[in-house]
């Protein structure tokens, strides 16, 4: 055998590589590395065994040709052995080998995790980083199953050396975020905390980034990482540039280290102890005080060390939003950025400012950079900066600055790049509607806007201007005369026609007294856009003309004319064709009187939210969410315009009710109210007519229909709820809806959910019991921004128990009477207490009802639920089943096998058992049945029935009068997807109802 | 039309650039090294599209010849072009290597000057261009020689010069053609086509005409159809012969050969450059003699050993000797060693080109020879089986395998006294494989 002390070069490899590199061509190259593999795999064949050296020279050859794109099939198993060398540069190639080249191969894997376990076993903590690494840097799942657990030992352990602690802390992070469920949370999660505390900078370094990543998921385990990381930050914050010595970089001392403790501290909420959070303002205090000084250095790495950790304290400051001091000495901070000479400092302090807008407490600081930040605006050279001017700009207006910023942004918007205008006109249109102090000015604005970027004009923004024109009668004038004179421009934006077209049909003729405005002017410049335009602007154009006729008598002869023309009555397009048909036919059938009724102007559309806020939310995507909410924490933002403010709960949380019942997880949000929802505006457009009684006929309509974009909704789907169109006589409840039973259904098993949910209603239910008596809390969430009108909740017990009722053995039977009494309604089964609510529930808002119940003997049909309300002036009503079963109030028997076998045994006459044998509609899990029948409120008993696929339970349900006990089989047979089911109660009624109940839930 | 050439290195230096358009920049000759040269994946589309920019290239050994266009051009006639600008610059100085390409650059710009003018393509005639391209250095002519020069370039027969004198009147015909052939491992032929090249060499006094014939089955059924008695006369010949005559599926002229009279009555007739030329070229695909059939035995013998036995059988007359045979065994990726055993020529394993290269100088026809090896392989990790790539092999013989034959080759001078006998005329046939694989 050749000595082992070669000395680490390997000439080989050396003459190998230098071979490679003086290839004159590929094919040579390729020639060169076919030679070297025939050679390699020549000495790998087996025949005499090759020392460390060589294994390791051939070993590194082929990482190489693998690093030169070829394909390596052979060699694992060499590069295993040298795993288990003892030689510090054998074993690292070995490593080396394995991570790059790992293969999937079962064999291989134990043998490699073998090695890896002996490494990590041996005290040597070179040795013991290499496996660290080769964890991390394969970081497979298999790895993670195997090794998971070891890691978090070696990383608490006291004998550690720090450099391997360094290791297994970032090799648990990787592990960790490759797959969390693999790493097991301990009792090492809190002596991790005390790394922080540790004496050597590069373990603290690495237990931060460790535990950053874990804390996200479990916060609480982690909540006392808030004092360490406080008072670390602190001592080193308070260090001198020279104390940290290696760890100093450019004068800065322990950059990295600081800026992720503050990423940290950013996880949590302000510390509560006075002492930490005094001391944590200090440390802000202090990075706030040395950005003021001079620099130390002139290099770019010692300010770019300096400012990323002034910027992550300012982002700390602005998380926690709560030192007024602190966040107005950011805000002067970043101003200072604002006109560096720096690009990127001048992109991050106003993307940081974005954020502190938001803050009541800065708000007013921002606002006086905004000349700077116009100024940005226009010579920016950067797009990625001038976007960002722009977010601010939109994040810092208010009514003060509206007018200034609107403009400006106007300005910017004619030079702006293609990619942004869109998200700049649709801010435009929203700071411009709520802000609004006069309306001709809001007007002009939004004229100016289809003017400069018609193209990047959405319909949801001019739906909008037609919407507040058609609101508000005085500005009506205003906008017909406006709209006119833009439209006198030689081209005009196919938009502008359209909201032209609309305003001067409906509005025309406020203007028509002007000789240079007269009725047929007016037609005939419309007319003259009408051939440049597309099909759908035409068809609202030809709806203009039929409203000119009943505006303007004397334009009708003209106007006939034009509908007659062939190129109208015969159109290819059938929309136009149909228009222009029934048009000429109603102007020439209908007498003025008919005419002026079907034609009548719009009815005001009802106030709704904007719909341009959800468009310009979903075009940033979540992100931006931060700096659009400014205006609702505004708190001056919300008086005049109040109405047509958005109200802030509808939009900022997508389902609130559903929050506050803290059911999170159980309904995807809800669609959201209607105008987010869908983000057309045909709920906003078609509400209003479709509520009037005295809707126009179909051209009302057909005027409108180019307001909306074909939806899936129809405008009728609003109130397509099981309202009846009569308004139902107060005592008079409606039969339950058809879905009732199966929403019932869904609470068989559970206590907590959304009952009922429709465009404008969600019931949310949320229930306890005990032994006979029950709590239930109902929840009403509005989710429309209109006000819901005597708003009345009913219980009731459906009339044909009435019978049952006079059966029993109870108190006499009381009708069920309105909830304005205490006592909701009285039964002699069951007990149903309401308290009473409010008659008015706002938009958006929600209002909660306890109904008390007392179970007072068996009962078989659930109460029913009326809820009746008028909303927009429309009566509705809607009728549920109380999601109160029999069931609810079992009371679960724990009980040997024994003894069940004895009950069940005694409950053995034929009319008190019931069974069912029924097809299962859900997948057969068993983990599930368990969940459903323990839900159902029986105990399961394990170890009773000799089958073990088989379910068995007791329990006893509590009534006041009686008790019943109940004994329950389910057999499922899992080949032909069938259960059976047996129930054997003391009473036969109650095992059927028990038995049905139960069978509909697998 | 071309808007500049360039001829680079295996390194992608620039050796020759000639931009001939405006629409070219000075950036088209980084690009095509940036994005062909030096590409991480080998491109293998002779044509790249390079932002608007078009680049047909042809390569010789380690040398790039790269044509850029921005226009739309017909991407044939620019790689005719390359080809015969290949075939010029060989004529001049030899093989085509950086070498060469470094020490006569300015012959080469001079040249690129003449042949190309303005994008479009000019006379590349060698022999045209030899009269006033020379590599001597400069040599000051006389006004009569360069009016001579001018009329002769600009005239109806740009390719030859009059006044051209020879002692001897010699012809040399070569008949070169290489064979190409995919056979299954049972010995089904998949596929085989020849493509031939007819080369001439003429030293010759004057302006002669020049026909030529060969049996081309068109011209010898029209001739049948002509005069009877005659067809059936040649008809008994050609049978006693063994072979008939031949379809050829298509070919392409020299520009001197007068495609009229070859449409009209299918006869080739020209006036030849002076030197070498190649006259034609053909291919044909019907009733190839193949001259060797391989068969190939591959046995694998558990997982690390594979046992391959090869028989080539050469399969023409015994008088004729095929040369230079090569026969090319691939061997799988993982082989760790090699033992081969051959009654005849060489056998080697190249691990470099991972495959056993058996080489046999001469063989004569209707002979078999046979190869064994045993190949040991290194088991790997992977299940991946190994790919079989075919058996190919290389070789020479003295016929043509898709059996054309010269029939004749008369020359006509009217204005010097020497006739067709004077002329002597040597025919020389060569038959070389091209790509001839077999499965295994």
């Amino acid at each position: 055998m050749p000595a082992v002390s070669k000395g680490d070069g390997m000439r080989g490899l050396a003459v190998f590589i230098s071979d490679i590199r003086n290839c004159k061509s590929k094919e040579a190259e390729i020639k060169r590395i076919n030679k070297e593999l025939a050679n390699i795999r020549s000495k790998f064949k087996g025949d005499k065994a090759l020392d460390g050296y060589s294994k390791k020279k051939y070993v590194c050859k082929l990482l190489f040709i693998f690093l030169l794109g070829h394909d390596i099939d052979f060699g694992h198993m060499e590069a295993v052995n040298l795993l288990s060398s003892n030689k510090y540069t054998e074993k690292q190639i070995g490593y080396l080998f394995i991570s790059v080249l790992v293969n999937s191969n079962s064999e291989l894997i134990r043998l490699i995790n073998n090695a890896i376990k002996n490494d990590l076993a041996s005290r040597n903590p070179t040795f013991m980083c290499l496996a660290l690494h080769c964890i991390a840097n394969v970081g497979s799942r298999e790895m993670g199953e195997a090794f998971a657990a070891d890691i978090p030992r070696i990383l608490v352990a006291g004998d550690s050396m720090d450099s391997v602690k360094q290791s297994a802390a970032l090799c648990l992070l990787r592990l960790y975020k490759a797959s969390p469920d693999l790493v097991p949370m301990g009792e090492w999660t809190a002596r991790v905390v005390h790394l922080l505390n540790d004496q050597h900078m590069g373990v603290v370094t690495a237990a931060v980034s460790l535990i950053t990543c874990l804390c996200k998921k479990n916060p609480d385990d982690f909540k006392t990482c808030v004092s360490l990381a406080v008072s670390r930050l602190s001592r080193i914050v308070s260090s001198a540039s020279t104390d940290l010595q290696d760890y100093t970089y450019y004068f800065v001392p322990a950059p990295w280290l600081s800026v992720k403790l503050l990423r940290l501290l950013q996880c949590y909420p302000p510390p509560e102890d006075a002492a930490v959070k005094g001391r944590l303002v200090e440390c802000l205090e202090t990075v706030l005080n040395k950005a003021q000084e001079p620099p130390k250095s002139k290099k770019v790495q010692h300010s770019n060390a300096k400012n990323a950790i002034l910027f992550e304290t300012i982002s700390l400051i602005i998380h926690y939003d709560s030192e007024p001091n602190l966040l107005v000495r950011a805000c002067n901070q970043l101003g200072q950025f604002l006109q560096h000479r720096e690009t990127n400092l001048r992109y991050l302090a106003l993307e940081s400012m974005c954020t502190l807008a938001s803050s009541e407490f800065s708000h007013e600081a921002v606002k006086t950079h905004i000349d700077t930040v116009i100024n940005a605006l226009k010579t920016e050279r950067d797009v990625s900066v001038r976007q960002r001017a722009a977010d601010l700009l939109y994040a810092m207006c208010d009514r003060s600055n509206a007018k200034q910023i609107v403009s400006e942004m106007l300005r910017y918007l004619e030079t702006a790049d293609y990619a942004i205008r869109e998200e700049i006109v649709l801010k435009v249109a929203i700071l411009a509607e709520k802000y609004a102090v006069d309306y001709s000015w809001y007007v002009d604005t939004i004229l100016n806007l289809i003017r400069i970027a018609g193209d990047y004009v959405s319909e949801e923004v001019w739906y909008r201007v037609l919407q507040i024109v058609t609101n508000r009668d005085d500005v009506q004038g205003y906008a017909a005369k406006t709209v006119f004179e833009a439209l006198q421009a030689p081209a005009c934006h196919e938009n502008m026609v359209k909201v032209g077209g609309y305003i001067l049909g409906e509005f025309g003729n406020l203007i028509a007294g002007d000789p240079r405005s007269s009725p047929p002017v007016q037609f005939s410049l419309l007319h003259s856009k009408f051939h440049l335009c597309s099909v759908a602007t035409r068809a609202l154009l030809l709806s203009t003309y039929i409203k000119f006729i009943n505006l303007f008598p004397e334009t009708k002869a003209t106007i006939q004319g034009v509908l007659r023309a062939g190129s109208q009555l015969r159109n290819a397009d059938v929309e136009l064709q149909q228009r222009a048909v029934e048009y000429l036919t109603l102007s020439s059938v209908a007498s003025t009187d008919v005419l002026a009724t079907v034609l009548e102007e719009m009815p005001p559309f009802p106030e709704r939210e904007s719909s341009i806020l959800a468009k310009l939310k979903r075009k940033k995507g979540p992100g931006a969410g931060s700096a659009l909410d400014d205006g609702r924490r505004d708190p001056s933002s919300n008086d005049i315009n109040g109405g047509m403010e958005p109200t802030p709960s509808t939009v900022s949380t997508p389902s609130p009710s559903a929050d506050l019942l803290g059911l999170r997880a159980a309904p995807p949000p809800a669609a959201p109210p209607a105008s987010a929802g869908a983000g057309n505006l045909l709920v906003d457009v078609f509400d209003g007519p479709a509520a009037q009684p005295s809707l126009g006929p179909t051209p009302e309509e057909a005027f409108l229909s180019e307001l909306e974009p074909p939806a899936p909704e129809s405008p009728m789907a609003l109130l397509a709820d099981p309202a009846p169109a009569a308004d139902p006589g107060p005592e008079d409840i409606g039969p339950p809806i058809p879905e009732a039973d199966e929403l019932l259904n869904k609470f068989v098993c559970k206590n907590n959910g959304v009952l009922f949910e429709n465009q404008l209603l969600q019931i949310g239910v949320k229930s306890e019991f005990r032994q006979n008596l029950g709590r239930m809390y109902l929840f009403y969430g509005n989710k429309t921004s209109v006000q819901f009108q005597n708003f009345s909740p009913t219980v009731v017990h459906p009339g044909d128990l009435q019978t049952h009722i006079l059966s029993g053995p109870a108190q006499p039977p009381a009708s069920p009477r309105r909830p304005s009494s205490p006592w909701g309604s009285r039964l002699t089964q069951l007990a149903v207490q309401t308290k009473r609510v409010a008659a008015q529930v706002d938009g958006g808002a929600q209002v909660q009802q306890v109904l008390n119940i007392e179970c007072l003997r068996d009962f078989l049909t659930p109460p029913l639920l009326s809820v009746r309300f008028r909303y927009g002036g429309a009566p509705q009503a809607l009728t549920l089943k109380l999601p109160v079963t029999i069931n609810k109030f079992f009371q679960p028997t724990e009980m040997a096998a024994q003894d069940f076998f004895q009950r069940w045994k005694q409950l053995s006459l034929p009319q008190q058992e019931a069974q069912k044998i029924f097809k299962a509609n859900h997948p057969m899990d068993a983990e599930v049945t368990k969940a459903k029948l323990l839900g159902f409120g029986s105990a399961l008993l394990d170890n009773v029935d000799p089958n073990p696929e088989n379910f068995v339970g007791a329990g006893i349900i509590q009534t006041k009068a009686l008790q019943v006990g109940c004994l329950l089989r389910l057999e499922p047979n899992a080949q032909a997807q069938m259960y059976r089911l047996t129930l054997r109660t003391s009473k036969e009624p109650v095992s059927r109802h028990l038995c049905e109940l139960l069978a509909q839930q697998f | 039309m071309i808007g500049g050439l360039f001829i680079y290195n295996h390194k992608g230096e620039v050796l020759i650039s000639r931009v001939y358009r405006d629409d070219i920049g000075r950036n088209a000759v980084d690009a095509f090294r940036v994005n062909v040269i030096h590409a991480r994946q080998q491109v293998r589309s002779p044509v790249t599209n390079i932002a608007r920019t078009s680049f047909f290239h042809v390569k010789r050994s380690n040398i790039w010849l790269a044509a850029v266009t921005k226009q739309n051009v017909n991407a044939a006639m620019v790689f005719e072009f390359l080809y015969k600008m290949c075939d010029v610059m060989a004529a001049y100085f030899g093989k085509i290597s950086e070498e060469n390409i470094k020490n006569n650059f300015v012959l080469i710009y001079e040249l690129l000057d003449e042949i190309l003018d303005f994008g479009y393509p000019q006379n590349s005639e060698t022999g045209a261009l030899k009269t006033f391209i020379t590599q001597q250095g400069i040599k000051s002519q006389t006004k009569e020689e360069q009016s001579q020069i001018t009329s002769q370039v600009t005239g109806q027969i740009g390719w030859r010069r009059e006044g051209i004198k020879y002692r001897r009147n010699e012809l040399f015909l070569d008949v070169l053609e290489s064979v190409n052939l995919l056979m299954s491992p049972q010995g089904q032929v998949l596929s085989a086509h020849v493509s031939g090249r007819v080369v001439m060499k003429s030293y010759l006094s004057g302006m002669p005409e020049c026909k030529f014939g060969m049996n081309d089955k068109i011209v010898i059924e029209k001739q049948g159809k002509g005069t009877a008695d005659e067809t059936s006369k040649r008809c008994l010949r050609q049978e006693s012969c063994g072979k008939q005559s031949i379809a050829i599926d298509d070919c392409t002229f020299h520009q001197c050969v007068r495609l009229s009279k070859f449409d009209s009555e299918r006869s080739i007739s020209f006036i030849p450059p002076d030197g070498e030329f190649e006259l034609m070229r053909y291919r044909t695909t019907k009733d190839i003699i193949l001259p060797f059939r391989v068969i190939p035995l591959v046995r694998e013998v558990g997982r690390t050993k594979l046992e391959v036995k090869v028989v080539i059988k050469s399969n023409f007359k015994p008088s004729l000797l095929a040369q230079k045979i090569e026969v090319r065994i691939p061997t799988p990726l993982n082989t760790s060693g090699v033992q081969v055993i051959c009654m005849k020529g060489k056998a080697k394993y190249k691990a470099s080109e991972n495959a056993i290269v058996w080489k046999i100088k001469r063989m004569a026809g209707m002979k078999e020879s046979q190869i064994s090896a045993e190949i040991e392989l290194l088991p790997t990790n992977d299940k991946k089986k190994w790919a079989r790539p075919p058996i190919s092999m290389n070789f020479e013989v003295p016929f043509a395998p898709s059996g054309l034959k010269v029939r004749y080759l008369k020359v006509f001078e009217p204005k010097l006294n020497y006739s067709d006998h004077d002329v002597i005329k040597w025919v020389r046939y060569i038959g070389r494989s091209g790509i001839y694989e077999t499965r295994c």
